[in-house]
């Protein structure tokens, strides 16, 4: 209530013009302040008791005071949400079910959301999803600031309705031309969007949709369809599989889309004394072989052969064959898929119709149960024959509008293809790419798609199985979806959105609620057989396999990197560092090669002064194509005669310039032949390599434990004594387990939590997605190619990988070898070496030496269990990285974050959107490694304990053991004896990584058992 | 305390006809005189390497310790090779100013000024790796165990590395003090001399007012014996604490319970041979070929050979080790060191330390001047070489093969050692012009007893 009451301050106030009002309106000082008296009056002055001493100090405190004061640290805003949206609680992450599917990786996942971003990417273990490398890493796609971030026309951005209608009338205007309107897409597997497709065609006309996977599986898709009647690959339950003879095919990596590991790694787990046989016939050493009970060499040329050959021993049959070196192997395998009646598989990786069309012979010949063909798989579609057609329509200028998604031919097609040459003859090219990359730099319009994680979608991996993608963030950019945008061309007023959600209402649910399906991300029915077997002429397939496969001098093997993949998530750091778990080589592509090969061609791999790995390099041709300067990695474990090349490199458009890295082996990639005849020829030149692992072999030290499934199912030997010996020391006059006597009075460690992590090296592939968890959990820094080479990794978990030698202290007693050569032979890895892999992270051991060492106490151990860093204490005196036995420990060697010279995604405001808020980025100087994860299993403890019930087993995750998909890590509570991991410890299996030594760790091995059972 | 009288058989410690004012105008000549050409020569190249040392220091600082040549598995390299290197040099000076004082070697008076003058040098540029060998030198100060406001944090009295900050500061401290002590007669004697109004003030301050009383001398003599008593067990701790950082760790190649013997001696080896560098360039120099004799270089060379002797038996007791411990990390790492990738430092560490020095069995060429310069020089290279290869071809080989690397400095790891190098000559050439370089109050005493012309006149009348 406002008063207009006035208050007079005097009755001088109610003279109106008073002359006194006036004066003291006016003046500030009423009175005249007599400055001349004390300043002009000496002696007052002299008197005063403000002496000249006493001015200065005012003046001094006040300037410090004035100075102090203006002294402030930065200020970090943190502004509160003006409209708090309600489903967001800060600090409180939400998950979000969805699908990833960018036509060459395709994954039921669930996406942990802080405060509206997603961070981090999990498996959706109640759909069955397992996430590779990739798909865990696909989440710092989404902020890549070099995303085409609106829609551009002839280099120029425009809008998007301008884009429509100028589409719209030059679609119209081809309609009437009666011209070819295409679609080339990579495998969309998106039921909705291909009814959509079928709708744009009733549309417009004469529209044709291509299928075209970058790395085609098209002799398989082919040859099933030849069989079965339509166009899909067999899905394959690896779990139900007693032996499998693999051809060339890399089912733990991509083959035919991979996400066989998780199936697979549940036989090779022994169990009441059995475990699956699995023998890889192959040219590469992929992680496959790597991980095969036997591992044979072979040329492709020789792996056809050795295929029919295997068919004839098995039927009896005798299609046309030649023999081969591998002969007496192919006989024992099949022998070994004859003991295993119908739970055996046998598969082939050459991408060749006919020997795909033998495969399957052989397996419906084993009555397999392992291959599926009744749930076929919809993720691979490119057929060779219909990109073929397309490329000759686009020759003869029959195609009149171009319309890509999900696909950069520009890039992926060969160089024989001429695929840049052909696009210009189109008079319409649209690309929809989420960025500005080769094919979309060269397209009339580029039109900005989001990611995934913005998308709404559908994904059908096999028949029956339905899997939802929806949005978990906002449109970071100016993007419309492929799907929106033909909506609007068709002229309808529905979005996507409503589109899909009406056709799964329609042709999918069935009733089931939209919610509650959107909520899992998945909805399953049987698939219903459709499939009637068809006869197949095998005899004609034989022939012509004996007409195109020749041996040659050598034989390029084209393979797909667990990291890269197809090359379309070139510009994420975290993959283009994560190491090639063979190779354990990062920021690069590579010739494999033999080494009697490289003798032969003179070709060399030789360390320099600080142990960074340097290599020849060659040019490759393969039908008068060349690829010049190829670095050349000599890889042990390469067949003789045949050389590796990984596709999905030598990126060259719309990406930052230290990723554009490699060499772009499409180029070579003829006919979607995964095999090329080529001629090698040494160049000039030194090529410098990242390599995270310079030395490959154990040194005959126990570091993982071996043995055989015979040695393991002997129940007459000790295997604390045997193969899996505790090391003993003398106490006292006694042999006791080293690991008995310790330095240190030991603290009560049962109560509360106790951690522990158990990784089987049975299980474990060597896949590396658990590396990619770790990364994007722990905001591990990127430290690019250059620190990579100077052996700077920051990896905080790292998977070690070893290769057999054929010395060994046995061998050297025998033959009287003396040490020295002992040791410069052990150094040397076997020509076909057996491998193994071990995941390495913090082992947090009990009795920890980095602990002891560091002067500031910035290392301590937690009472759980734990080995912590407190980063902030941390002077950086890198001692506790010395002497840690297991070298976990990473420095901050620079300042990794807001920093030009490490310019990536911490380097950018977009990028940082992926840091997870509840782990610090490490200051330069510090030392860092694994935690054990410990903001989830506090998570877990304060969430259990506010809803006041007791943790259970499984809600204790690290981000490697969620991320592992075949089981190899699992963590837990050990002092919860109920669970896993507590009966994981107990395993006769279980042992501790350099237990001599006595450091105690809380991270525990589980011996490898090889199957060499032959019957 | 000095007895007139002296055995014959015994060489002077003065050579030619000195009187006591003779002693005090010789070492006081490079003080009072004007610096030569040689000298100005020789302190802008130790300014040029000091400037390049600090530039490379604050590079480092500025940037990131990355931009030394170490990686995920070698965390010590040429930093704390230079550290055990130059607290080794450092040991030189209180053994021969403590421990012979206790033993009454008098030889010890011509030399000890300026050894232990290198001493506290070396130890300022020792101390200064285990400063900037840390990533965040701004946070150097939470070593010391001072009582803070960070709740209760305090340092970890377990870690190796904190009782080397003790050791090291104690030493420094200690070595100072006793030095300053000496140092008291002698910048009076300059103060005496001094001519300037300024010098007599500077040197007047230095002297701490001594006044050359009974009461002065009393207490004089009587503190350097307490110091010495000090000192002594200093000489022992040190290194032997410098050793436990890497005798308590794990890593094969560190983990060996010879190391605090081994390193001590190593450490008196390393600095007399740097003592035997400087004293013979600077006998020459400031013309004091007369107190720094052909005879105390010879006693030196003959510690050095003994020091050596030792050190060799322990390269080879710990070879011996490895292989009968029967531990198969222990018997690589020791193989490897000797044949592995880094074999020419363990052979040029072997050549230089162990066996150089058994060339001084030889009088002739224990007694030669040249001679003795270059094994002072190359017992130092391998000594450098010694910390080197215990260091970096531990850790770069270690359990497990995956982690293998090589090192390789780069050069900011070069130019802070040069620049160490520099600062340390930079400090002794000021030192050469600025104080009594020579303990000319303590030879005055030995005039008599051990002076060439003395000792002559006697064993004249004798007969």
């Amino acid at each position: 209530m406002a008063s207009d009451k006035k208050y007079w301050k005097s009755v001088e106030e109610l003279k109106a013009h008073s002359p006194l009002i006036e004066k003291l309106r006016n003046d500030e000082f009423v009175e005249e302040i007599p400055i001349d008296e004390f300043l002009g009056n000496k002696e007052s002055l002299d008197n005063s008791s403000t002496t000249r001493r006493d001015f200065l100090k005012y003046v001094g405190f006040t300037t410090v005071a004035a100075s102090v004061a203006a002294c402030e640290g930065p200020v970090i805003k943190s502004i509160p949400y003006i409209v708090k949206p309600e489903q967001i609680v800060p600090g409180v992450a939400d998950f979000y079910a969805t699908t990833m599917a960018d036509g060459y990786d395709f994954a039921s996942i669930l996406v942990k959301v802080r405060e509206g971003r997603p961070i981090k990417i999990e498996p959706n273990k109640l759909a069955g999803g397992t996430t590779n490398a990739r798909v865990q890493a696909s989440v710092l796609s989404l902020y890549d600031n070099n995303r085409l971030k609106a829609p551009k026309s002839y280099d120029k951005t425009i809008e998007w309705n301008e884009v429509d209608t100028q589409i719209l009338a030059k679609l119209n205007e081809l309609k009437s031309l009666g011209k070819e309107i295409v679609f080339l897409t990579g495998t969309l597997a998106s039921p909705s969007t291909a009814q959509l497709i079928l709708k744009f065609k009733e549309k417009f006309g004469n529209v044709k949709h291509v299928i075209y996977d970058a790395v085609s599986e098209s002799g398989a898709v082919e040859a099933f369809e030849t069989m079965y009647g339509f166009s899909a690959l067999p899905n394959y339950d690896f779990s139900k599989a007693a032996t499998v003879v693999s051809f060339g095919a890399d089912f733990l990596g991509d083959w035919q889309g991979g996400g066989f590991e998780a199936d697979f790694a549940k036989t090779r787990v022994p169990k009441e004394g059995k475990m699956s046989r699995h023998i890889q016939f192959e040219a590469n050493l992929t992680l496959t072989g790597a991980n095969a009970d036997k591992r044979i060499l072979a040329k492709p040329s020789e792996q056809a052969f050795a295929l029919i050959n295997l068919y004839n021993k098995l039927t009896g049959n005798s299609l046309p064959s030649k023999k081969t070196s591998v002969d007496a192997e192919v006989e024992k395998a099949a022998k070994q898929l004859k003991s295993s009646g119908n739970k055996a598989v046998v598969i082939c990786g050459i991408n060749d119709k006919n020997l795909q069309l033998i495969t399957l012979a052989i397996n419906n010949f084993l009555k397999s149960e392992v291959i599926d063909v009744v749930a076929a798989k919809n993720i691979r579609q490119g057929k060779e024959t219909e990109v073929n057609n397309l490329l000759a329509d686009m020759n003869a200028g029959k195609v009149g509008a171009l319309l890509m998604y999900q696909t950069n031919p520009v890039y992926t097609m060969p160089q024989t293809a001429n695929f840049a040459e052909l696009l210009k003859k189109v008079p319409m090219s649209v690309s929809f790419a989420m960025n500005d990359h080769e094919t979309a730099s060269v397209s009339n319009f580029a039109l900005a798609t989001p990611h995934y994680l913005e998308s709404w979608g559908d994904i059908s991996v096999k028949k029956g199985t339905y899997s939802l993608m929806q949005p978990t963030i906002n449109p970071l950019f100016n993007t419309n979806q492929f799907q929106d945008c033909l909506l609007r061309w068709m002229g309808s007023e529905e979005t996507y959105y409503d589109y899909l959600k009406k056709y799964w209402e329609s042709n999918i649910l069935a009733g089931t609620s939209w919610a509650q399906t959107l909520h899992n991300g998945f909805f399953n029915q049987t698939a219903k057989p459709t499939t009637s077997l068809k006869s197949i002429d095998l005899n004609l397939a034989a022939q012509e396999i004996n007409k195109t496969f020749i041996s040659k001098e050598f034989e390029l093997c084209f393979y797909t990197k667990t990291g890269m993949g197809d090359g379309q998530m070139a510009n994420n750091p975290w993959l283009q560092e994560f190491p090639d778990p063979i190779t354990r080589t990062s920021w690069d592509n590579y010739v494999t090669i033999s080494e009697p090969d490289s003798k032969k061609l003179g070709l060399q791999n030789f360390n320099v002064s600080n142990g960074a790995l340097n290599g020849s390099k060659v040019n490759l041709t393969v039908n008068k194509t060349v690829l010049k300067e190829v670095p050349v990695y000599i890889q042990p474990g390469q067949a003789v005669g045949t050389i590796g090349l990984a596709l999905g490199y030598g990126r060259s458009k719309g990406m930052k310039e230290e990723m554009m890295i490699g060499v772009n082996a499409y180029s070579l990639y003829n006919n979607f032949k995964n095999y090329q005849e080529v001629s090698i020829e040494k160049v000039d030149g030194i090529h410098e390599f990242a390599c995270v692992q310079l030395h490959h072999t154990m040194m005959g030290r126990d570091i993982i434990k071996e043995t055989t499934l015979a040695t393991f199912n002997d129940t007459t030997i000790n295997p604390s004594e045997t193969w899996n010996k505790t090391t003993k020391v003398s106490m006292d006059h006694k042999m006791v387990p080293a690991s008995s006597i310790s330095l240190w009075n030991d603290h009560d460690k049962t109560i509360g939590h106790h951690f522990n992590l158990s990784i089987d090296l049975n299980a474990c592939t060597g896949c590396g997605s658990c590396v990619i968890a770790c990364h994007a959990e722990n905001n591990v820094p990127v430290v690019g190619k250059a620190e990579v080479r100077n052996s700077r990794d920051m990896h905080w978990l790292r998977i070690d990988r070893y290769y057999s030698s054929d010395m060994n202290a046995k061998i050297a007693d025998e033959m009287e070898i003396g040490v020295l050569d002992k040791f410069n032979q052990m150094e040397i890895p076997s020509n076909n070496p057996e491998v193994a892999f071990q995941p390495v992270m913090c082992q947090h051991c009990n009795n920890a030496p980095c602990e002891t060492v560091c002067p500031v106490a910035a290392t301590t151990h937690g009472h759980q269990g734990q080995n912590q860093m407190t980063y902030n204490r941390c002077v950086g005196t890198r001692y506790c990285a010395n002497n840690c036995p297991y070298k976990v420990r990473r420095f901050n060697w620079f300042k990794y974050k807001e920093n030009d010279e490490f310019d990536f995604h911490m380097n950018d405001d977009l990028g940082r959107m992926v840091l997870n808020p509840d782990v610090v980025v490490r200051s330069r100087g510090v030392m860092e490694k694994c935690s054990m994860c410990i903001q989830k299993t506090q998570l877990s403890i304060l969430q259990a304990k506010n809803e006041g019930r007791i943790v259970a087993d499984n809600e204790f995750q690290t981000a490697c053991s969620s991320a592992c998909s075949s089981n190899a890590i699992v963590f837990g509570d050990v002092n919860d004896k109920t669970s896993q991991v507590a009966k994981l410890v107990q395993d006769q299996r279980a042992y501790h990584l350099l237990d001599a030594i006595g450091t105690k760790p809380n991270v525990v091995y589980h011996v490898k058992v090889r199957n060499t059972n032959e019957s | 305390m000095a007895s007139h009288y002296e055995a014959p058989i015994r060489k002077p410690l003065i050579i030619g006809e000195k009187t006591y004012h003779d002693i005090s105008v010789d070492v006081a000549a490079p003080v009072e005189g004007k610096a030569n050409k040689l000298w100005w020569i020789a302190f802008s190249i130790s300014l040029t390497a000091f400037l390049w040392g600090v530039g490379a220091i604050i590079y480092t600082i500025g940037t990131g310790i990355g931009v030394w040549g170490l990686n995920k598995t070698v965390g010590w390299a040429w930093d704390i090779t230079n550290f055990v290197w130059w607290v080794g040099i450092g040991h030189a000076g209180t053994l021969i100013s403590a421990v012979l004082l206790l033993f009454r070697q008098k030889w010890r008076m011509g030399i000890n000024r300026s050894a232990e003058a290198m001493t506290i040098f070396s130890v300022i540029q020792a101390g200064l790796f285990p400063m900037i060998h840390m990533g965040r030198v701004w946070n150097a100060n939470w070593v010391l165990p001072i009582p803070n406001q960070f709740g209760s944090l305090w340092v970890n009295f377990n870690s190796p590395l904190l009782w080397d900050v003790f050791a090291i500061s104690t030493y420094l401290s200690v070595s100072l003090v006793f030095w300053w002590t000496g140092l008291l007669p002698d910048f009076a004697m300059l103060r005496d001399r001094a001519i300037k109004p300024f010098q007599k003030k500077i040197y007047g301050l230095l002297s701490f007012g001594w006044s050359g009383r009974v009461k002065d001398w009393n207490r004089f003599e009587e503190v350097s014996l307490v110091l010495a008593g000090l000192a002594t067990p200093l000489v022992l701790s040190v290194h032997t604490i410098v050793s436990f950082d890497f005798a308590t760790s794990v890593i094969p190649g560190w983990h060996t319970t010879i190391f605090p013997p081994y390193f001590v001696a190593g450490a008196i080896f390393s600095g007399f041979a740097m003592v035997n560098t400087l004293l013979i360039i600077m006998r020459k120099v400031s013309n004091l070929e007369a107190y720094i004799t052909i005879h105390h270089i010879e006693l030196m060379n003959i510690v050095i050979m003994i020091t050596g002797s030792i050190v060799g038996v322990a390269y080879i007791t710990e070879l011996f080790i490895a292989w009968y411990s029967g531990v198969e990390y222990e018997q690589y790492a020791f193989l490897n060191r000797a044949t592995g990738p880094y074999w020419w430092a363990y052979l040029l560490m072997m050549t230089c330390n162990v066996f150089s020095p058994q060339l001084m069995w030889s009088k002739r060429l224990r007694t030669s001047i040249m001679f003795s310069f270059i094994i002072s020089i190359v017992v130092n290279v391998g000594m450098w070489f010694e910390r080197f290869v215990i260091i970096v071809t531990s850790l770069h080989r270690d359990y497990l093969p995956s982690s293998w690397v090589m090192f390789s400095p780069t050069f900011v790891d070069i130019g802070i050692f040069i620049g160490t190098i520099g600062f340390f000559f930079l400090l002794f050439l000021l030192y050469a012009r600025t104080f009594p370089v020579i303990a000319q109050a303590e030879v005055k005493t030995i005039l008599k007893s051990s002076g060439e012309n003395y000792k002559k006149l006697r064993d004249g009348n004798d007969h």
